[in-house]
């Protein structure tokens, strides 16, 4: 039994049981009807869409092979460039910003007949948990649409949870894969660092991004990550995925496998939260697993240190919002130091302006060492730990988040607050880490809750195997189809 | 802690202006946020330099010469340009 739902509906193309225009139709209605609320979508591209459908349609009429992503729809977070298309980062500055090149990751799956639905809803330049600091306002939860969809990927985590797209591609700077997919009920993998191209996204913190899969199933994240994951030139940190494709082992036995527990991450955890995790444990005991416990102690850091970097690189990466050569422009200005002042200062929104504000603080003399050399030190002891780690266990198993999504308009208020969910995220980026977020469990309200199995470097095909091997044996806590069912 | 000058000078640097009715608040808002930062300050980094994740090194390509973008492409985006160029207001009187 296939629990891949592109497996499914590439099947059902191939055997003509319905055509590739028949289920993009059927998408662009559920947009239709279901967007207005879930606010997922940002830009839709019905059009593209029909236009690809019909060319995957014409090639399974002259009998011609296709692909397992090809003609399936899908959706992209409004941060990848994709040529033609607007691409907002879902900030004012870049509101009519249309890319001239594509992203490596959207070449790829274009060249492959992927239909694009269009582009999701995200915080505003990726900063946030919540996506409510998106410029067209936050996406919403499809399990209860008083909660938010989290984020920064909120609006692929929405459209795929909601089914109105059947996978999409978001990015991870601190957690903004796994953390929406976690509160939406459905699977979200960051990458290693370096395993997928970052040409054509957009800069957050360059050291700490990454683009990954947002899916339904365990089998669907490791399909995807399979065909985005090459060497790509334009990025000289990518080397593109290391050994064979992840799909070949994904299945394997985990008799034997060693699941880390580090003590650090189930603190300060919700109990229902930490009750799903340690009965997910269980599960991995029952599958023959060995539990292996241990200490993290400069996990403690993580957060400090990861505000510190994040901010300090966007304050570098988004000084080039200057009004000048792309984006908005300020219309009455003095001069060109006004002009530029005055783009930023009502092109970028609140949560964005204090982050380039931090960093640049961070960055100042006379604060450098204090915090930015110290944190990337720090950072060298957060590796050094996860590393002995690794010498004693596979995978680490932890909680993504230690919440369930939280009220709409909750996350706003408090800056820091805010920042401390994204606890059991950060760790990832900061080491460079694959890490992937599964569900397993629901709260008292019925919302998701989801835990995170975070691997070695390069080493997704162990976190995918003992994703897939927990999903199989703990079925029951996948999401509900909402909205169309196929 | 953080002074209301010190949020000046950084806003300067930032290239982004603070207006008067917000200052406070950011203050307010910086001075918390730093204060978590500050969490670091009694933490060991003796022994530490950091510099990459993972032992990475660059990949890179061969130099061979590769089509670059079209002139008109990249200016499509700008709100102003003439002549092929971009255009802003005199720099220098």
């Amino acid at each position: 039994m296939s629990e891949s739902k592109i497996a499914a509906l590439h099947k059902a193309l191939v055997e003509k049981e319905l055509s590739c225009t028949e289920l993009t139709e059927k998408y662009i209605k559920a947009i239709e009807t279901e967007n207005g609320e879930l606010n997922a979508y940002v830009t839709v591209t019905a059009e593209q869409a029909m236009e690809t459908a019909g060319a995957v349609d014409e090639k399974i009429a002259a009998g011609k092979e296709i692909g397992l992503l090809e003609g399936i729809p899908m959706t992209l977070k409004d941060n990848i460039s994709t040529e033609g298309i607007r691409t907002t980062c879902c900030s004012k500055i870049l509101e009519d910003y249309v890319p001239i090149y594509n992203a490596y990751v959207w070449d790829v799956l274009k060249a492959q007949n992927a239909v694009l639905l269009g582009k999701t809803n995200m915080d505003e330049f990726a900063m946030g948990s919540s996506c409510e600091n998106s410029y067209f306002g936050g996406a919403k939860n499809p399990h209860n649409t008083a909660h938010v969809a989290g984020g920064s990927s909120g609006g692929v985590a929405s459209a795929v949870g909601g089914n109105i797209a059947v996978y999409g591609l978001g990015s991870d700077t601190g957690g903004s894969i796994r953390q929406p997919a976690s509160f939406c009920g459905i699977v979200g993998m960051k990458p290693t660092y370096g395993a997928v191209s970052r040409y054509g996204l957009i800069a957050y913190a360059s050291s700490l991004d990454q683009i990954g899969p947002i899916t339904t199933s365990v089998e669907d994240a490791a399909i995807v990550f399979d065909a985005v994951s090459g060497h790509d030139t334009m990025d000289s940190t990518c080397s593109g995925r290391q050994g064979a494709p992840v799909c070949e082992s994904l299945k394997n036995d985990i008799k034997g496998m060693k699941i880390g527990i580090a003590k650090e991450y189930m603190e300060g955890i919700r109990d229902d939260v930490r009750s799903a995790v340690e009965e997910a444990i269980e599960v991995y005991r029952s599958l023959g697993a060995d539990i292996v416990e241990f200490d993290l102690p400069s996990l403690k850091y993580a957060l400090p240190v990861y505000y510190i970097i994040a901010c300090a690189e966007a304050s570098s990466n988004l000084g080039r919002y200057d009004g000048i050569r792309y984006g908005y422009k300020a219309e009455n200005y003095l001069d060109v130091n006004d002009m530029v002042k005055k783009t930023r200062s009502s092109g970028f929104g609140e949560e964005v302006k204090r982050r380039i504000l931090l960093g640049t603080y961070v960055l100042s003399s006379g604060y450098y060492d204090a915090y930015y050399k110290k944190a990337q030190n720090l950072r060298g002891r957060i590796v050094q730990d996860f590393r002995d780690a690794y010498r004693k266990c596979d995978v680490i198993l932890a909680p993504t988040v230690p919440m369930t999504a939280f009220e709409n308009g909750h996350a706003v208020s408090d800056p820091v607050e805010t920042y401390l969910t994204d606890i059991c995220t950060v760790p990832v980026n900061i080491c460079g880490l694959p890490g992937i977020s599964v569900p397993c469990g629901f709260d008292a309200k019925g919302l998701p809750i989801g835990m995170q199995l975070i691997g070695n470097s390069f080493e997704e095909a162990k976190i995918l195997n003992a994703a897939w091997q927990y999903e199989q044996a703990a079925g029951k806590f996948r999401a509900a189809d909402i909205g169309v069912r196929n | 802690m953080v002074t209301k000058e010190e949020i000046m000078k950084i806003a300067i640097l930032s290239k982004l202006y603070v207006a008067e009715d917000e200052i406070d608040k950011l203050t307010e808002d910086m001075a918390e946020i730093i204060s978590f930062a500050d969490t670091i300050n009694n933490a060991s980094d003796e022994g530490m330099d950091f510099d990459n994740i993972n032992g990475l090194s660059n990949v890179l390509r061969d130099d061979v010469v590769v089509p670059s973008l079209p002139r008109e492409k990249i200016l499509q985006n700008a709100k102003d340009s003439d002549d092929g160029c971009f255009m802003v207001k005199n720099i220098m009187k």
